[in-house]
């Protein structure tokens, strides 16, 4: 078992009222997963992820990430877990636009304090992996969007996440980059890589080996 | 780690090169107005502590008021200082200067003279007190036989050569031959005696040897035995009245004693001066050469620290404005799993790059501008590129500033949260306004307050300058060093007077500007008691100094070639009536006794009252003043008619040369003379003018950056409101009227900080302007209108953006 919500909410305060946004998730999620979760906009799919990703508090309930109890840890626990486990890809690629394609790569491997040598022939091993040799210095706008999203995902990749977090991944791609996304995840999955995405597509949905459904912050 | 943030930082400082430009150039101006007020300071409180045991010599002071007259001496009697340093263990070394000013000088086989100034006699002792040595001659020996001399190093080269200079001779004054026995290196710019170019040995000075314990006109040093404390030196030096002072004015005033001295009023009390203290603390009658104050140092301290906060202000607030921007970086690295104090160091690294670069330009700016300021000043200061003190506490600064300036907007900058930051193309405030708007309302209020100060400087000024002096200072010519004429001072005058364009001429030593003073006991008819006396000033005038200078007579009249009894007649002006306890008219026919060393008196005649006129700065009262008939030859004023003065002056030159072939002729107008006396508040003046200007820059270019963010912000809400309908002129007055409501409350905080500061500013002066409403209202209205012009730019370019092109890009 990679992780366990038992029991989620999450609300807002709005007029007086408790407005929720998460209500009682139950969502077990094990090693080499491949989820998406599909439904309504508004129905809290981002938030869920969230709070998976540890970027959001929730209010009420349990999270276990590897036997972690994540709601009883600290900020700066918390953050040192998300770091070595998880990866981000978002919607919008969320590259540093004043770093290059390789140094975007590199970020990460900073932040874990990894050393300079190991540091240098990862990046390299990645952009190998992603054919992005040609474009290590580039910057994200000079990219095409699918480029810039292959890049997205190589970056959430380079420290070897056990989870892949990733909020509509495709959602500003023409058909055949999403596809071209897709087809990368669904190998990393075979992998061993856990993955969540979120998507509107069912023929993403398809790639994966689950489908959760939310509609109003509740799991169908 | 630390590379990389430099990268980073010096990218994103690159990609945008507007608020960068703006940033340094705000940050480098305030560097370069801080570093050069720095230099300033440095200067100031450095002064004479070059002199070897600096800390233990002082000055002898006295606090005087005898015969209605009251004066701040820096000066004492000549046998003080014998006397201390024989009655007093605490004394080690005395030494005192004879200030003589101005001299003229000539080689024994030159024929002309040359003029010298700061010359003073002093005693031998001068090297030892102040450690000084000589390039040329024997220390030892230099000024202990009379009619020898030493030379500064520029004096010398004047005159002969650094090595040729010993032993020559010198006739000063056209009257004594003094013999060169040394030559000094030049007196340090920051010292008491950088005037002085000429030492003359006092052995050979009759006035120093008398034993007048009440006239005091030495300048008299000590220095202090290691093991003493000053402050246990007050009452030894104190007790000199009793000792020395009342026995003398009882051979005078017989009978008078020290309980009647005090009873009566009056007073001599002794202080100290440290010598270190002299440029800044000391405000004496007179002195060895112009003086600063410490309130100067305070009040530019001031000035500098402003302009280096408004600068630093800028920063945040540039900083923290474009945060929208940089919200989404922190969201990213944050997910990717930056700490908190990494994104801390991030931001920090690019303040100190900003705050550096704009080191190298505030350098270069303040070496551009250090003419200028050396002339604002009259410093002459210089950057001292190769001290390296001087760099270590500029990079310290610099340093110290980047972390005050980063640090706001770094802490406010990392804590943003990824999951609100991140969410889409959201506008979300990244909030803060509500601390830029404090910082806006703080800057323009310093501002507002710089220009109150720098409009009641000047218009003191100007109210100085224009107020009823009692006599008129406009198209009059000085002749100076008039008594090198001898014999012909009289048909010199007289040559002159005939000139089609001179209206009137007066010889005189005594000038309603900086000039010559005397000041003398009298006695009213009566006795000579301590009641009777009076302290006055005496001047030697001649019949023409009343109309030439257009002063007054209120009661009486001036004196008249017709009457031969008016050689012993007197003016007096209206203080001086004041003090004799009458009305001006009442004034007529008294008569006035003035006792002499050797036991003659002579009685004079009151024949008319002078309407009081300015003779002293400003800043003081107008004290009391006679005058009587005599020659009096140390300048000759000129009153011209209104025309072509270089015409008159070169005439006047032609009659000078003729009757005194190779004497320097030398003048000034006495208007210039007048303004010398305002020096100091000149200088304030332009110095605060430019610092606001400064100032106002600065805060104007934030103001600018932030007016540019904000319209660029709210680029999306423009073109909607322009879409569904709005003028230009509507989104211009929403844009706008924010800042200027800022402005507003930042006028109202700094408006009555400013006028009760700048009352207290008055208060120094005896004749000073009220500061009316219509200065603040000024004040006011010159900030709204500099901050209408610099916000409504910005609003203005982004009300006429066609809306379609702003929501495209959405
Ligand atoms: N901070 C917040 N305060 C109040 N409501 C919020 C907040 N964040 C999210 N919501 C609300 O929570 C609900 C779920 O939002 P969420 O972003 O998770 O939706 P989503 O399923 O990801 O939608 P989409 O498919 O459009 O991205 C929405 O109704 C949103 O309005
Ligand atoms: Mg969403």
């Amino acid at each position: 078992m990679l992780l366990q919500l038992n029991n989620i909410f999450k609300w807002v305060n709005s007029g007086g009222q408790r407005v929720f946004l998460l209500k009682d998730i139950n969502l077990t999620v094990e090693e080499g997963e491949f989820i998406s979760v599909m439904g309504p906009s508004g129905s809290g799919k981002s938030t869920l992820l969230n709070v998976i990703g540890m970027l959001d508090n929730f209010d009420e309930g349990k999270y276990c990430f590897m036997d972690e109890p994540v709601h009883t840890l600290k900020e700066k626990h918390r953050a040192n877990l998300y770091k070595q486990y998880i990866g981000f890809v978002f919607q919008s690629y969320h590259l540093l636009d004043d770093l290059t394609v390789q140094e975007n790569l590199e970020m990460p491997l900073l932040y874990k304090k990894v050393r300079n040598s190991e540091r240098k022939s990862l990046v390299a091993d990645t952009l190998d992996r992603f054919n992005l040799v040609g474009k290590k210095d580039l910057f994200p706008t000079q990219l095409s969007g699918g480029q810039q999203q292959l890049v997205g995902v190589a970056r959430a990749l380079i420290s070897s996440p056990k989870l892949i977090l990733a909020d509509e991944p495709t959602g500003n791609l023409n058909s055949k980059q999403g596809e071209e996304i897709m087809e990368l995840f669904k190998q990393l999955n075979e992998d061993g890589v856990t993955i969540i995405q979120v998507t509107h597509s069912e023929k993403n949905a398809t790639f994966g080996s689950r489908i959760i459904n939310l509609l109003d912050g509740r799991k169908l | 780690m630390f590379k990389n943030h430099v990268k980073i930082a010096w990218r994103s400082l690159k990609r945008q090169p507007f608020f960068t430009f703006l940033n340094t150039i705000g940050l480098a101006i305030g560097m370069a107005g801080g570093l050069l007020i720095s230099l300033y300071i440095y200067d100031e409180v450095n002064f004479d502590t070059m002199f070897k045991d600096a800390e233990r010599i002082y000055r002898i002071d006295a606090d005087i008021k005898f015969g209605g007259t009251e004066s701040k001496s820096a000066e004492v009697s000549a046998p003080m200082a014998a006397a201390m340093e024989r009655d007093f263990s605490q004394v080690e070394l005395t030494t005192r200067f004879r200030d003589l000013g101005s001299m003229l000088l000539r080689k024994s086989n030159a024929e002309a003279n040359v003029k010298e100034q700061g010359s003073t006699f002093v005693d031998a002792t001068f090297f030892e007190m102040f450690g000084l040595d000589l390039l040329e001659g024997d220390v030892r020996t230099a000024l202990k036989e009379p009619n020898t001399l030493v030379l500064t190093r520029t004096a010398a080269l004047k005159h002969f050569g650094l090595k040729d200079a010993l032993g020559q001779k010198l006739l000063l004054n056209n009257t004594d031959t003094y013999t060169v026995t040394g030559v000094i290196e030049d007196m340090s710019k920051r010292s008491f005696l950088r005037n002085h170019n000429v030492f003359m040995s006092m052995a050979g000075s009759e006035e120093a040897k008398n034993q007048e314990w009440t006239s005091h006109n030495f300048f008299t040093f000590i220095k202090l035995n290691p093991e003493s404390d000053i402050a246990d030196f007050q009452e030894p030096l104190q007790s000199m009245l009793g000792t020395y002072i009342m026995p003398y004015v009882q051979t005078f005033l017989p009978g008078a004693t020290e309980e009647q001295l005090v009873a009566s009023g009056n007073y001599l009390n002794f202080s100290t001066t440290p010598l270190k203290d002299i440029h800044l603390y000391s405000d004496r009658d007179y002195e060895l050469s112009q003086n600063s104050s410490i309130q100067n140092v305070y009040i530019l301290s001031f000035i500098g620290l402003f302009l280096i906060i408004l600068a630093s202000v800028n920063f945040m607030n540039l900083s923290t404005a474009q945060s929208l921007k940089r919200a989404k970086e922190v969201g990213i690295r944050k997910t990717l799993g930056s700490d908190k104090s990494a994104l801390i160091r991030q931001f920090l690294t690019e303040s100190g790059l900003i705050s550096f670069i704009s080191l190298l330009f505030a350098l270069g700016l303040a070496a551009l501008a250090t003419p200028y300021f050396n002339a604002l000043s009259g410093k002459s200061i210089s950057i001292p590129f190769t001290d390296p003190f001087f760099w270590t506490a500029l990079l310290f600064g610099a340093a110290v500033l980047a972390f005050l300036s980063g640090m706001y907007p770094a802490f406010f900058m990392s804590r943003f949260v990824p999951v609100k930051v991140l969410k889409g193309a959201g506008s979300t405030s990244t909030g803060g306004g509500n601390i830029r708007s404090f910082l806006v309302v703080f800057q323009f209020a310093i501002s507002v307050f710089l220009i109150v100060s720098t409009l009641v400087v000047f218009m003191q000024l100007k109210f100085i300058q224009s107020k009823d002096l009692g006599f008129t200072k406009d198209q009059v010519l000085i002749v100076e060093d008039v008594y090198t004429l001898g014999e012909k001072t009289t048909a010199f005058k007289e040559e002159v007077a005939k000139l089609g364009q001179v209206e009137n001429a007066t010889l005189s030593s005594f000038l309603p500007t900086p000039s010559s003073r005397s000041n003398t006991s009298f006695f009213k008819e009566g006795g000579a008691t301590a009641e009777n006396s009076i302290n006055m000033q005496i001047w030697n005038i001649d019949h023409n100094y009343i109309p030439t200078l257009n002063m007054e007579i209120i009661e009486g009249r001036n004196f008249d070639s017709q009457f031969a009894t008016d050689s012993t007649a007197m003016l007096i002006n209206e203080s001086a009536a004041a003090i004799l306890g009458v009305q001006p008219e009442e004034a007529l026919g008294m008569r006035i006794i003035r006792n002499f060393e050797n036991g003659t008196s002579n009685y004079f005649t009151i024949i008319g009252v002078v309407k009081n006129f300015n003779y002293e700065s400003l800043r003081e009262n107008i004290g009391a003043l006679s005058m009587t008939l005599g020659r009096s030859t140390g300048a000759l004023a000129v009153k011209l008619e209104a025309g072509d003065f270089m015409n008159a002056i070169t005439s006047i030159e032609g009659i000078w040369s003729k009757v005194a072939p190779g004497q320097p002729f030398s003048y000034r107008f006495m208007e210039d003379s007048f303004n010398t006396t305002y020096k100091a508040e000149q200088q304030l003046g332009s110095i605060f003018m430019t610092f606001t200007l400064l100032s106002i820059l600065i805060a104007c270019l934030g103001l600018f950056g932030l007016a540019a963010f904000n319209a660029q912000k709210r680029t999306k809400e423009i073109g909607i409101r322009k879409v569904l309908g709005a003028s230009v002129g509507q989104i211009t007055y929403r844009l706008t009227t924010d800042f200027l409501k800022m402005v507003g409350i930042a006028i109202a905080v700094a408006l009555p900080i400013g006028w009760y500061l700048m009352n207290r500013w008055l208060e120094d002066f005896t004749y000073r302007m009220e500061i009316s409403w219509w200065v603040l209202a000024t004040a006011a209205l010159i900030a709204l209108t500099i901050a209408i012009l610099t916000v409504s730019y910005q609003s203005i370019k982004a009300a006429i953006v066609n809306p379609v092109k702003s929501l495209r890009t959405e």
